[in-house]
This record gives C-alpha cells, sequence and structure tokens, in this order.
C-alpha cells in the first residue's frame, strides 16, 4: 500500500519531467507510465489498476484541464487505470521470471486502452464544441497518437533497460503485513 | 533542474472560498459543470460570465492565477472560435475575407463557446486554487465511503493519496538529488543522441526507483510498528465541519442553476 503511494508520487514527478512538445490542447510526453506499469508487473493488475487510479486522481488535483464533465472522467481516472491493466499479462515461468514478449503485449495493450480513453474523451468534449460537419473522430484520434506514440516507445525503452539492469524491480516480495505491497 | 516546477496551485489566502468544506465545494463544481451546459443564448451566456466573474472575485485569488491556469487553453479557444468564425453559415454575412464569408451567427457561437471553455477551466481552477490538496483527499474519501460495501477500500485510497501528495516535494528532492549526483559523474541530461540520452535517463530513472523501494519499505515497517491497522474505528487529526456556509453554497449554484435553466431559450 505505502509502496503504490509511492510510485504514485513518482509518477507524477516524472509526469513534471516531460519533453516539451507542440502538444496545445493537453497531453505531453513524459515518463509517467513507467511507474505504472512497474506496479502492474511486479503486483498483479489490481495493484496495477489502483496505482493507475490514484495517479489519474492526484494528477487531476494538480494539473486539471476540465473542457466538459465526462472529458474529466474520461482523461484521468480512467486512461491510467486501464494502464494497470498491463499486470494480467504478468506472466512469468517457473522460476518467477517474467516473460518479456507477455510483458510487451501486456504494455501495447494497456497503452491502447489508454489511447481509446483519451480518444473517446477527445470525441466527445470536443465534438460538443466544434461546428457540425467536421471530422471529430479523425482529428481526437490522431492528435491522442501523436503524443501517445513516441510516450509508448520512450516508457518501452526505458522498462527494457530497466529490465535488463535491475530485473528484480518485476519480482514481488511477499511480506505479511497490512501496509505493504 | 527540477526546482523550478512549482507544483500544486493552492494560493493560501482567506476568502469565503477558502472557508467552505472540500465537500460543499465538490458538489458545487460538480453541479455546475453541467449547469455551463445550459447556457444557449445570449442571456443565460451572461449570467454564467456574471457568475464565474463573482466567485473569482469571492475567491480572493490574484488574477494571473487565473491568467496562467488560462493560458494552456487559449489556443484551444482561439482555435474553436475561429472555426466556428469560419463555418457557420448563419445570420448575415458581416464580411468576406479570401473568399471566406464571416457571418454574424458563426462569430456568436465563437464567442459562446469560448465563454464555455473559460468558465469550465476557471471554475475547476477554482477548486484547486482555493482547496488544499489533502482537504480535497478528505473530501474524496467521504464521497467514496458509500462505496465500501462494494468491495472499493474507501480509507485505505485516502490514505495513499495522502501519503504520496505529502511525498511529492520529498521525492522531488531525491530526484533533484539523484541528478545532481549524476551530473558530477559526467552524465549530461540535456546532449546527445536520442540512444545516449536515453541511458542518462535510465542512469538517472533506476536510482530513483531503488530509494522509493526502499522509502516505502521503511515506511511500510514504521507504520507496522506504530501498530497502523486500517480504516475501522480511526480518528483523524482534520475533521472536516459542513457549516451552514456551505448549505449556502450549494443553494447558491442551485439557484444559479435554476437561473439558467429558466433563462434558456428552449
Amino acid at each position: 500500500m505505502v509502496e503504490v503511494a509511492l510510485m504514485t508520487a513518482l509518477a507524477l514527478i516524472l509526469s513534471f519531467v516531460s519533453f516539451p512538445g507542440p502538444w496545445a490542447q493537453g497531453g505531453s510526453v513524459s515518463l509517467m507510465m513507467v511507474p505504472i506499469f512497474i506496479m502492474a508487473f511486479r503486483h498483479g493488475w489490481r495493484v496495477g489498476v489502483l496505482t493507475g487510479l490514484l495517479v489519474g486522481i492526484v494528477n487531476l488535483m494538480y494539473n486539471a484541464y476540465i473542457v466538459h464533465p465526462i472529458q474529466l472522467l474520461l482523461d484521468y481516472p480512467l486512461p491510467y487505470a486501464a494502464l494497470g491493466l498491463a499486470g494480467l499479462f504478468a506472466i512469468r515461468n517457473r522460476t518467477g521470471k517474467l516473460s518479456l514478449g507477455w510483458a510487451l503485449l501486456g504494455l501495447l495493450f494497456a497503452a491502447f486502452l489508454r489511447f481509446l480513453s483519451h480518444g473517446i474523451s477527445g470525441v466527445i468534449w470536443f465534438g460538443s464544441l466544434a461546428p457540425d460537419g467536421m471530422n471529430v473522430y479523425l482529428y481526437s484520434f490522431v492528435y491522442n497518437a501523436s503524443y501517445l506514440l513516441p510516450e509508448v516507445l520512450i516508457t518501452l525503452s526505458v522498462l527494457y533497460m530497466i529490465s535488463r539492469a535491475q530485473p528484480e524491480f518485476f519480482n514481488m516480495k511477499s511480506r505479511n503485513s497490512v501496509v505493504t505491497s | 533542474m527540477l526546482q523550478n516546477i512549482v507544483i500544486g496551485q493552492y494560493v493560501p489566502v482567506t476568502s469565503p472560498l477558502h472557508r467552505l468544506d472540500s465537500r460543499s465545494k465538490l458538489i458545487s463544481l460538480l453541479a455546475l459543470a453541467v449547469i455551463v451546459f445550459l447556457a444557449n443564448e445570449f442571456w443565460s451566456y451572461l449570467a454564467l460570465l456574471a457568475t464565474v466573474v463573482l466567485f473569482v472575485a469571492l475567491s480572493r485569488v490574484p488574477l494571473r492565477f487565473f491568467v496562467k491556469g488560462l493560458f494552456p487553453v487559449f489556443i484551444l479557444i482561439v482555435f474553436t472560435f475561429l472555426l466556428h468564425a469560419f463555418f457557420t453559415n448563419e445570420g448575415y454575412v458581416l464580411f468576406s475575407i479570401l473568399g471566406f464569408s464571416i457571418y454574424s451567427g458563426g462569430i456568436e457561437q465563437g464567442v459562446f463557446i469560448a465563454i464555455r471553455i473559460g468558465s469550465l477551466v476557471i471554475l475547476a481552477s477554482l477548486l484547486t486554487l482555493t482547496t488544499k490538496p489533502i482537504d480535497l483527499t478528505d473530501g474524496f474519501e467521504f464521497f467514496l465511503r458509500p462505496f465500501k460495501r462494494f468491495g472499493l477500500p474507501a480509507h485505505e485510497m485516502a490514505l495513499m493519496m495522502s501519503i504520496s501528495i505529502r511525498l511529492i516535494p520529498t521525492l522531488l528532492l531525491e530526484a533533484d538529488r539523484i541528478m545532481k549526483a549524476q551530473a558530477a559523474r559526467g552524465a549530461d541530461f540535456t546532449k546527445g543522441t536520442m540512444k545516449t540520452r536515453l541511458e542518462t535517463m535510465t542512469a538517472f530513472i533506476i536510482p530513483l526507483f531503488v530509494r522509493s523501494f526502499k522509502r516505502a519499505e521503511d515506511m511500510a515497517t514504521a507504520m507496522d510498528a506504530r501498530g497502523y491497522r486500517g480504516g475501522e474505528g480511526r480518528t483523524k487529526l482534520r475533521v472536516l465541519q459542513w457549516r451552514l456556509q456551505d448549505t449556502i453554497a450549494c443553494i447558491v449554484v442551485g439557484g444559479v442553476g435554476v437561473v439558467l435553466a429558466i433563462l434558456r431559450d428552449f
């Protein structure tokens, strides 16, 4: 539990270490997803989803960017919680080592869910503002892909390097206590 | 590199809005977010604008904080305004430019949408500008409590939120220390190709994770040692208090909703 809290804080901090880009309507490339994925692979999808949810809510309190009630839900708690679902793919072999292929698949799957959430949110709120006849679907999905794609690539390479240098990050230590994990 | 980051938006001044309970502010914001969408013609937008100005004045937060909050959406507002100005063909033609005719209806729609986005952003930032994150967390916990019977760990979530909020500055300091330590060893975070940059990034991120995991473990041990057992029967240092002014605030917000619903053009 304390670990979840720490990782949430870490995700927030990493979101500040972002690469400046031309993304004027929200979203930027940062390493924010790394802690959520580590938690998802380390403790399974439940803890991953919880971490993601908290990251979303705390992020909402710090850098809110609200333009529509439904957008609030689809842009903050949901996409980050969805990232935690990557833990569903945390398949271990007999020695307890994580299967990298499955982990990669899980990461891409979770990132795709996040993309969907942001994309739909964009369609809803931008659709409520844009004049009739404009293709908001195309606009929203292309726009969200433009920052999520580089972010996923960077997250992927950082996670790969971590798995090379510190594979024990992905293995959980069991401990009997209410507060750990 | 990390020092000039300003986190959190809370502005510590005393005002009627600051004194409100975080719960009433959450309810009001939620209601107002829906109310904003009620406005659809001149008078209702005017009423909306007046409400927002009134709340901003009540908050006594210096205006530059709102300007700062509006800056990122400014481009969006201009963009949608132009879209409407060019592509709405209602009303009469005001003037023609580069083969496009600007209609009065387009300008009107553009201004309305700009007010709508602007008020949503300002209202949302009002909440974070006048409420401490920790009070917001307590408010969240209150609203999550009913979901406890469906297995939602309300108290635990609130606790984790407050721990992470508390630790953001601490970890920021730690991140800064690691960056300096690696810089002293020759790491350069600003130069190099994508690949070398990623490698220096890893040299920064791995120690950060190691130290955070360590800190989490120490903290868990400390909590265990002090006999922490979870939410049942725990008392609080800060207790949220619902006062008369909170009821009044909710009634005022409800009143704004009624006024806008009446003014609204069906």
